[in-house]
């Protein structure tokens, strides 16, 4: 066999390895990643306790001692966009990912009614947003749109508190939630105090869904006006 | 489907070239022509200088030649003033009555012709060189070429080609460029793969030449053509990778791109036309198998994933409008990283880019290593692997488009 040919085959057999080498690489990264949502499971479970406790404490505390303390922790918000890390890597229909969406979704829910319960009690009104999405194709063409206008939202105006479902989420709950707020299986869909809308046209016709005081002043809540 | 895998294959043929070029590389072969010394042989050679306006270089280039470590008496120069319109020939005339020099004047009629009146007068060489005169010799770098051609079956031999004085970016990426040559011709030379013998102080056995017939207008690019003849021929092109010759390069975009179209498109009018039964060959070894189809390959690979690349970079521009269309640009603008490698896009097309750049890097290393070549590597690189990619397509297509329209250029 001439040097050319024994070479020839020879790289085709390391390019290969190489290759190989690399698409295990990614294997194990995403393995690894896959690892790391255990560790965000336990974040949620963590969180999930949290706000039951905040459901406990609430039957005797005073309102004063609570209102500060209601927002999801700021590592629960970064384990909405690891998961959507995690989601876009390995799939939306990865068993691990699904499960903790769902568990995330619950804690969202648990979150979302332990503000209303707050709100009604203590006499408050915060800014909350419930925002319905689809995975499905051809479902919400504007929802990459809607999704980044809320998320600079959120990030300038912190006392807006941004609640992400993904409609179609397999969930006794998410149904549920779904039910009660009447919310119609059009893409993109929102519950912004109270009030349903839907699809997404430009950031400053969606703004005029939100209290204008969410713009004006810096505060986490509101104080309810007199009924 | 991403656009991302349409990069696949082409990263996948330029990953194995350049595992071949390491290992051939690290063969026995190459390393005894690494290993191997000037004898003490000095047959009578002619070098030949074609000259066309070249009154501004032409002078350091002969002085070079004047400085080669080789008997007086063995060593001929012919300057053949190829109808020059400029000052070239009083240039000349200054040489006049140097006994090494012969010195030629004719009507203009393209490269080939002046080499082939050159050849015509260097009766009594063994070996014919050439040198363009834009391009400077190291003194030893005669005895080296010469130490190729102990196998009778050597029918040409290359230098080590790097740039002359690079001082600009354009430069020194060109001659990032050129080291990277050096090291792929080293390597080729090792299983006779070499497919083109550079106009700067390439060297050929004279009887081969009378063989195979002088040199041909070949679609601008005669040295390629006579490389291509040589191996359909059945001889073999050697490699002297410590030959250093030092050339000038041209220094602006427009003038680069100008000159590549026309290497790309003699590569591809010769491979395509005259030298198509060389391409897939088996007869030809790795030159027929490898180095002339993905030659084709890179040509036509790069035009495409540059094409494709821009076509993508527009799409996630106007994503990128749709999806921030009425946001601040001081949220929009906003890098947001994170050390977390949870978030590092880890993707295939990234990770065999990093391994492809890593060989590419050892390459221009090896070929800085084998040929000594002096030269300042880390800005070249920088410059070869951001600045070049994006250069490099528009004389691709330039030359795709040639070729398919048939269109002629000018050589400047």
């Amino acid at each position: 066999m001439s040097l050319g040919t024994r070479n020839a085959l020879l790289a085709l057999a390391i390019t290969v390895a190489i290759i190989g080498t690399i698409v295990a690489a990614i294997n194990h990264l995403d393995r690894q990643r896959i690892a790391e949502l255990d560790a965000i499971q336990s974040q949620l479970a963590t969180d999930t306790l949290s706000v039951e406790t905040q459901f406990a404490l609430l039957e005797n505390a005073p309102c004063a001692d609570l209102t500060a303390g209601t927002d999801l922790t700021s590592e629960v918000s970064s384990l909405g966009d690891r998961l959507g890390i995690a989601e876009s890597r390995l799939g939306s229909d990865n068993p691990e990912v699904l499960r903790l969406k769902k568990q995330y979704t619950l804690l969202q829910i648990r979150d979302y009614i332990l503000t209303q319960r707050i709100a009604d009690t203590c006499d408050i009104e915060p800014v909350t947003a419930l925002y319905f999405y689809s995975n499905e194709a051809g479902a919400c063409e504007s929802c990459d749109r809607a999704s980044y206008a809320l998320s600079y939202l959120r990030q300038t105006y912190p006392q807006l508190r941004v609640y992400t479902f993904d409609y179609n989420l397999d969930l006794g709950a998410l149904k549920t939630l779904i039910a009660v707020e009447k919310v119609e299986e059009r893409f993109p869909a929102f519950v912004i105090e109270g009030e349903r809308s839907y699809g997404f046209t430009d950031v400053e016709t969606f703004q005029e869904l939100f209290p204008k005081g969410l713009f004006a002043t810096t505060t986490a809540t509101s104080t309810k006006a007199k009924r | 489907m991403s656009l991302e895998i349409l990069a696949y294959p082409f990263l996948f043929l330029g990953l194995y070239f350049e595992v071949f070029m390491l290992l051939t590389f690290l063969s026995g072969p190459a390393k005894d022509r690494r290993l191997r010394v000037p004898g003490l042989n000095t047959p009578k050679v002619a070098i030949i200088v074609p000259c066309w306006n070249e009154e501004n270089t032409i002078d350091g280039t002969v002085q070079s030649l004047l400085a080669l470590d080789y008997p007086q008496e063995k060593l001929q120069i012919i300057l053949v003033n190829d109808g020059s319109t400029d000052n070239t020939k009083t240039v000349m005339g200054s040489y006049q009555g140097n006994l090494q020099i012969t010195i030629v004047h004719k009507e203009n009629g393209g490269k080939h012709t002046a080499i082939n009146r050159g050849i015509e007068i260097a009766t009594d060489a063994e070996f014919v060189g050439c040198l363009d005169a834009d391009s400077f010799v190291a003194p030893d770098a005669l005895r080296e070429m010469i130490s190729c051609f102990e196998d009778p079956k050597v029918a040409a031999a290359t230098p080590a080609m790097s740039v002359f004085q690079p001082k600009n970016l354009l430069e020194q990426m060109q001659n990032t460029e050129y080291i990277v040559g050096i090291a792929a011709r080293h390597a080729l030379s090792a299983v006779n793969g070499i497919y083109v013998t550079p106009g700067p102080f390439s060297f050929y056995r004279r009887s081969v030449i009378e063989e195979l017939g002088g040199f041909r207008h070949a679609h601008q690019a005669e040295d390629m053509e006579m490389a291509l003849r040589i191996q359909r021929a059945g001889y073999e092109i050697e490699n002297a990778p410590r030959s250093r010759v030092y050339t000038k390069v041209p220094r602006s975009v427009p003038k680069l791109i100008k000159q590549r179209t026309r290497w790309t498109t003699g590569f591809l009018r010769n491979v395509m036309t005259d030298y198509r039964d060389l391409v897939g060959n088996p007869k030809y070894g790795i030159l027929g198998l490898m180095v002339l189809p993905l030659g084709f390959v890179a040509i036509v690979g790069g035009a495409f994933l540059f094409i494709v690349a821009l076509a993508s970079f527009v799409l996630t521009l106007m994503q990128r409008y749709s999806l921030t269309e009425g946001i601040p640009l001081s949220y929009t603008l906003l890098p947001r990283f994170s050390v977390e490698w949870f978030y590092l896009p880890m993707t295939f097309l990234l990770l065999t880019s990093i391994v492809v750049g890593i060989l590419s890097v050892s390459l221009v290393l090896i070929g800085r290593h084998v040929s000594n070549t002096p030269a300042k590597v880390i800005l070249g690189i920088i410059g070869y692997t951001f600045i070049y990619a994006f250069i490099a397509p528009f004389w691709l297509i330039r030359a795709m488009y040639d070729v398919l329209t048939g269109k002629r250029r000018a050589w400047r």
